[in-house]
């Protein structure tokens, strides 16, 4: 048997299938982020901690109904997560932990947790049931926040007294 | 040559490239149900919530509280097109053929949507109350419509039900 013959054509064969797949891929799968995954998903957390300062003071202002629209937004979000940490994307500016991939599997349990209880402060909300609303609410920071940044993100340096104001979207 | 075996190998290469490429794929982290018509209608119902809110803002005379809704907008349309693979239509779904007809218009729509809520963003949170104002009052056709006019099918005149 020929086997350079052979070997020819598993190149080409595979060259033509991985230009197919890759032009196929790059029709169906639009690219959602730009190449810098560290900045993608600093954006996309600073915009969660916004929506949850929107949440919180419309929280306090007592309308609660409209807390729902920020509450699905950080539901939605929440599905993006796992998707913005490809392995080992740390940098300098990143607060991401290692154990996000040496610990993969809960990481992305974290992340759903968080659009589950999302969806629970968005139905409470719909439901214009204040005290359950308010139930959710006082949870959310440890249930849903915490049970990611606690294990897989280096904690801020804490506030000065007084504490720092809700945190707001800065220029970028 | 022998043109066989290199057919032969061009096949098994071609198969081995392949589910190389569907495992790396296989990796991505998929974002979606599983369903797209359902997945996009939850996105731009969310979208028309965050306008919704927007609007409500500026009537109350409170325009620089909309930076947090339109980064939504902004951030919901990166996701758009991802939501549209070829042929995804359902008797549920509005959207149009032509939006596969012509995608990169479709896309380049998407973008449009992505760019003027960034702008409308950054107006809010340079507390430019009137920008705001004036970019809000043509956002409809300026945004959301370059998209929805090509290529939605318009939803039957009703009133509208409370969306969030």
């Amino acid at each position: 048997m020929k086997i350079r013959h052979v070997k020819t054509g598993i190149v080409l064969g595979s060259l033509i299938a991985l230009a197919l797949a890759s032009s196929a891929t790059g029709q169906s799968m639009t690219k959602l982020w730009t190449s810098d995954a560290v900045a993608d998903r600093q954006r996309l957390m600073k915009l969660n901690g916004a929506s949850w300062a929107d949440a919180q003071a419309k929280l306090k202002a007592g309308s609660i109904e409209a807390i729902a629209v920020n509450a699905e937004t950080l539901a939605l979000t929440s599905t993006q997560i796992p998707a913005l940490f490809p392995e080992g994307s740390l940098t300098d500016k990143s607060k991401a932990k290692p154990e996000i991939w040496q610990k993969w599997a809960e990481f992305e349990a974290a992340a759903k947790n968080m659009g589950v209880q999302a969806e629970k402060l968005r139905d409470a909300a719909r439901s214009k049931d204040q005290a359950a609303t308010e139930a959710v609410a006082k949870e959310f920071g440890r249930q849903a926040c915490g049970t990611c940044h606690q294990p897989f993100r280096v904690p801020p340096p804490q506030p000065q007294q007084p504490p720092a104001p809700p945190q707001q979207l800065q220029p970028r | 040559m022998n043109l066989e075996r290199v057919r032969a190998g061009a096949l098994l290469g071609s198969l081995v490239a392949l589910a190389v490429v569907g495992c790396a794929i296989g990796t991505t982290t998929t974002m979606g149900s599983g369903d797209p018509v359902a997945d996009r209608q939850r996105l731009m119902k969310n979208v028309g919530a965050n306008w919704a809110e927007i609007q409500s803002k500026v009537k109350a005379g409170n325009a620089e509280a909309v930076a947090v809704n339109a980064e939504v907008l902004s951030l919901h349309a990166q996701r758009i097109t991802s939501y549209f693979p070829e042929g995804s239509l359902s008797d549920k779904s509005k959207a149009k053929p032509e939006i596969w007809q012509k995608w990169p218009e479709f896309k380049a729509a998407a973008k449009n949507l992505e760019n003027r809520a960034g702008t409308l963003r950054d107006q809010a949170i340079a507390k430019d109350a009137a920008a705001v104002t004036t970019t809000v009052a043509t956002f409809g056709r300026d945004a959301c419509g370059t998209c929805h006019t090509p290529f939605r099918v318009p939803p039957p005149q009703q009133p509208a039900a409370p969306r969030s």
